[in-house]
C-alpha cells in the first residue's frame, strides 16, 4: 500500500504493465537496476524499475516534473543514503558489484559513480583545489607534478582549461555560471570515473553554456558512461543516444533516442513528446 | 457586448485618483516609523553616553597619582640595621622611621604630638615597604641618601585633584589645615606632583587605595579566560558538528535541543552553586582558583557557543554538502574541509560573545569564592585570585573615597577589554570571510 494510489494514477496506468521498449542490454551494461523501489517514508516515489546503462553510452532521463528522474538517479551513487526518511529496495550493480551491498564503501562507489548537480556548486577555494580535491582525499596521487598533470587535463576535458589556465589560484566562485559548471565537471572527473550522473546539469545557464556543455558530453562519452536527466527534449535528443521516459515513478519507455522521439510507443510518452503534458 | 463597464475597466477609470491618497498614506507612514526607529537608537545612544560619561568623569582620576618629593636618608641608626642580610634585625627594622625623619628634616617647624602626625599621615602609610624592597635590592645604599618621589596617601591625594572643599570647617574633613597648608608649601616648591598611576597597573589590591591596582584582577580574568577558552570552544564546537551532521534526528537529541536551550537561560548563579558542589566539595579542587572559575564559566557560556555554532553550520549551503559527498568525501571530510571553514566566523563570534559574557560574569564566581580579599598577583591557574568584575563589586563596597574613582577606573578597563574582545570578533569574522 502506499499513498499513490490515487484514482488519477490508477487512470494513468491503467493497462501498464510493465516498461515498453529494451531497458535491459544483454551485454555491455555498466549499470543494471532490478525491481527499484525508492520510498520517502511512507511515499514511494520509484516504483520497480529494470534499466541498463551500457557503456560508453549516454542514457537522457525525461519526464514530467516530480515523476522520480532526481531520484533514480540519486540511487545509482547512493546520495540518497544523505536523506534519512528514504529508502531503497531492489539491486543496483556497478559492473557486477551490488553497490547496497554492505561490503560496498560509499566513499569508493561515489569515486566511481561521479555525479554534477543542477546548480554549479563550486567549492569556496581556487579552481585548481577545487580539481585537486578529489584526487586528494582518495590519495590518488603521490606527486605534485602528477596531480598537476590531472588537473590541466580534467580542465582541459572538461573544455574549460584555456579559460582558466593563468588563473588557477584564484576563487571558483568568481566564475561565470557556465564556467562554474564546467569547473564541476572537470572535478567530477578529475577522479576518474567509470560512470556521470549529472541531474539537469544545463538549467541554470543560457544557450551558448548549454551548447558548450552538450558538446563537452559528447566528448565525455568515449570515455565514460553518462546518465543524465534533462527536461529539454531537444537536449535528449542532442546528447544521448538511449532515452528513458519515467512518469509518477513508474519506467514507462525506454529506446533508443530518435526512436522515442520519431515513433514512441506509449500513449504517455507520446503525450509528453508531443507537449500535451509535463 | 454589453455596455456595462466590468469591475477592471471602472477600477480603471478611477485608479490614479486613489492610488494618490493611498501612496500619501503610505509613505507617511513609512517615515513615521522611520522617525520611531530614529528616536529609539538616539535613546540607546543617549543612555549609553550617559553611562560612560559618568564612569569616565569618576574614573579618570584614578589613573592619577600624587607623589611627594623627599630626600632619604637610609641612616642604619634610624632603620636600626646595620647587616641587610640579618633575617632576625630585619624583623625588627624601623622602614617608617626612614619617612618620618625625612619629613621632619623636610618640615622641621612641625611639632607636637598630634602635628607630627598628621605631618606623618602626608605619606602613603605602606610607602615604607616600597623603601624596604628599594634598599634591599641595592644593599650599597645603606648609609647614603637620595632624593625620590614618595606615594602620597590617597587624602593628599585627594587634595591634588580638587576633590576637597577647603571652605567646610575642619573638624568636617578628613584633612586637616596644617596638612593643607604642609601641601601648599610643597606645591610651591614643586614637590608634589601628578603623575601617570603605574600602581593601578602593576599592583595587586591593597587595602591602601593609592597601592591598590587591578593587576591581580586582570590575570585572574585572564586565567579564568584562558581555562574557559580552552575548554569551552572545541567541547562546543565538537557538540555542534555532532548534533548538526552526525547525530540520528530522533527523541534524544530533540530533548537534547530543548536542554540546551535551556541552560542557555539559566541564571548564572546556579552555576557558581554547582560549582561549589561539584569542584570544589566533590573534587576538592582549590577555592577562589581560576580553573574552578573556570570549569564554572564552561558551563555558563557552553550553551551560547553550541547555539552560535550549530547555527553557524546550518547556514552552510547544502549544495557544498553534495559537492563533497558526491566527490566521494567521507562525512567526516566533509565536515572538516568544507563546512568546518565556512562555519567558522560565525563559531569564532558566538565563543567570543560567550567569552566576553565570561569576562563581566560575578554571580557564579563569589559562589566559588573567587570574592576573597587577595593582594598577591596570582602566578597561575591554581593560585588564588580574583577578577575585574568582581574587584569592581569589591571595591565598590568600600568607604574610602579614592576607591570610588577606582571602581570607575576598573570598570573603564573591563569595558576596554570587551570593546578589544567584541573588535577582535568583528576582525576575525571578516579575515576568515575574506578566504571565502
Ligand atoms: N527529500 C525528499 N523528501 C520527501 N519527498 C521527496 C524528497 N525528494 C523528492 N521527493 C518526492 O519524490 C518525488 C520525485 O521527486 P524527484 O525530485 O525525484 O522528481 P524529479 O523527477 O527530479 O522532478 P524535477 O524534474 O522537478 O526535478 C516527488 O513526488 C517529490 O515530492
Ligand atoms: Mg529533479
Amino acid at each position: 500500500m502506499t499513498t499513490n494510489t490515487n484514482d488519477e494514477l490508477a487512470q494513468i496506468f491503467e493497462g501498464w504493465s510493465s516498461t515498453v521498449g529494451k531497458p535491459t542490454l544483454k551485454d555491455n551494461a555498466r549499470m543494471t537496476t532490478r525491481g527499484v523501489d525508492v520510498f520517502y517514508g511512507e511515499k514511494q516515489a520509484i516504483f520497480g524499475v529494470d534499466l541498463d546503462i551500457g557503456k560508453n553510452e549516454v542514457l537522457a532521463m525525461i519526464g514530467p516534473s516530480g515523476c522520480g528522474k532526481s531520484t533514480f538517479l540519486r540511487t545509482l551513487n547512493r546520495m540518497n543514503d544523505t536523506i534519512d526518511i528514504c529508502r531503497v529496495k531492489g539491486d543496483i550493480h556497478l559492473d557486477g558489484d551490488n553497490i547496497y551491498d554492505k561490503k560496498m564503501d560509499v566513499v569508493n562507489l561515489r569515486a566511481r559513480v561521479g555525479m554534477v548537480f543542477q546548480k554549479p556548486n563550486p567549492f569556496p577555494k581556487s579552481i585548481y583545489d577545487n580539481v585537486a580535491y578529489g584526487p586528494r582525499i582518495h590519495g590518488l596521487v603521490t606527486r605534485k607534478a602528477e596531480l598537476d598533470e590531472i588537473v590541466e587535463t580534467a580542465l582541459q576535458k572538461a573544455s574549460i582549461w584555456n579559460e582558466v589556465k593563468d588563473r588557477l589560484d584564484q576563487p571558483a566562485t568568481g566564475l561565470s555560471g557556465g564556467q562554474q559548471q564546467r569547473l564541476c565537471i572537470a572535478r567530477t572527473i578529475a577522479v576518474s570515473p567509470e560512470v556521470i550522473l549529472m541531474d539537469e546539469p544545463c538549467s541554470a545557464l543560457d544557450p551558448i553554456a548549454t551548447a558548450r556543455i552538450e558538446e563537452l558530453i559528447a566528448e565525455l562519452s568515449e570515455n565514460f558512461t553518462i546518465a543524465i536527466v534533462t527536461h529539454s527534449m531537444q537536449q535528449a535528443a542532442r546528447v544521448s543516444s538511449r532515452t528513458a521516459y519515467f512518469h509518477l515513478g513508474r519506467l514507462v519507455e525506454v529506446g533508443a533516442t530518435d526512436k522515442i522521439f520519431t515513433a514512441p510507443e506509449h500513449r504517455l510518452t507520446e503525450d509528453y513528446i508531443t507537449g500535451r503534458f509535463g | 457586448m454589453t455596455n456595462q463597464l466590468n469591475a477592471i475597466e471602472r477600477l480603471a477609470e478611477v485608479k490614479q485618483e486613489r492610488m494618490q491618497k493611498n501612496l500619501k498614506a503610505r509613505y507617511a507612514k513609512e517615515k513615521r516609523f522611520q522617525v520611531y526607529g530614529i528616536m529609539s537608537i538616539c535613546l540607546g545612544m543617549a543612555f549609553l553616553a550617559m553611562l560612560l560619561g559618568t564612569i569616565f568623569y569618576g574614573g579618570a582620576s584614578s589613573f592619577m597619582t600624587s607623589e611627594i618629593k623627599l630626600t632619604i636618608n637610609y641612616d642604619p641608626d634610624v632603620i636600626g640595621v646595620t647587616d641587610l642580610t640579618d633575617e632576625d634585625e630585619l624583623k625588627w627594622a624601623d622602614w617608617r622611621g626612614l619617612l618620618s625623619t625625612s619629613l621632619a628634616e623636610r618640615f622641621p617647624e612641625v611639632s607636637g604630638r598630634s602635628a607630627v602626625r598628621q605631618r606623618n599621615a602626608l605619606v602613603s602609610s605602606i610607602a615604607e615597604y616600597s623603601l624596604r624592597d628599594r634598599l634591599l635590592a641595592n644593599p650599597e645604599k645603606l648609609g647614603t641618601s637620595e632624593e625620590i618621589w614618595i606615594v602620597a596617601d590617597d587624602e593628599i591625594d585627594a587634595v591634588m585633584k580638587g576633590q576637597v572643599d577647603r571652605t567646610v570647617p575642619e573638624s568636617e574633613r578628613r584633612i586637616t589645615d596644617l596638612q593643607l597648608s604642609l601641601i601648599d608649601s610643597l606645591e610651591a616648591e614643586g614637590e608634589i606632583r601628578q603623575k601617570f598611576n603605574t600602581t593601578f597597573f602593576t599592583a595587586g589590591d591593597s587595602r591602601e587605595p593609592e597601592q591598590a591596582g587591578i593587576r591581580g584582577a586582570m590575570i585572574g580574568s585572564f586565567y579564568t579566560l584562558l581555562v574557559t577558552l580552552l575548554l569551552s570552544f572545541p567541547i562546543g564546537v565538537a557538540a555542534a558538528i555532532y548534533l548538526e551532521e552526525f547525530a540520528p534526528q530522533n527523541r534524544l537529541t530533540e530533548v537534547i535541543e530543548v536542554n540546551i536551550n535551556n541552560l542557555a537561560a539559566v541564571p548564572s548563579i546556579v552555576f557558581g552553586l554547582l560549582g561549589l558542589a561539584v569542584f570544589i566539595n566533590v573534587f576538592h579542587l582549590p577555592r577562589s582558583a581560576p580553573v574552578v572559575g573556570g570549569l564554572v564559566l564552561t558551563l555558563m557560556t557552553l550553551p551560547t557557543i553550541i547555539i552560535s555554532s550549530r547555527s553557524a553550520i546550518k547556514a552552510v549551503p547544502p549544495s557544498i554538502r553534495e559537492a563533497a559527498l558526491g566527490l566521494g568525501a567521507s562525512k567526516m571530510q566533509m565536515v572538516m574541509h568544507h563546512v568546518l571553514p565556512l562555519a567558522m566566523p560565525g563559531m569564532l563570534t558566538g565563543t567570543i560573545i560567550g567569552m566576553a559574557q565570561a569576562l563581566g560574569e560575578t554571580a557564579p564566581l563569589l559562589m566559588i569564592g573567587m570574592v576573597a580579599f587577595i593582594a598577591d598577583i596570582p602566578g597561575g591557574p591554581l593560585d588564588p585570585a580574583t577578577v575585574l568584575p568582581v574587584q569592581v563589586y569589591l571595591w565598590s563596597d568600600l568607604p574610602e573615597r579614592a576607591f570610588v574613582a577606582k571602581t570607575s577606573g576598573a570598570i573603564m578597563v573591563l569595558l576596554g577589554f570587551l570593546a578589544i574582545m567584541n573588535l577582535l570578533a568583528v576582525y576575525l569574522r571578516k579575515k576568515f570571510e575574506k578566504t571565502w
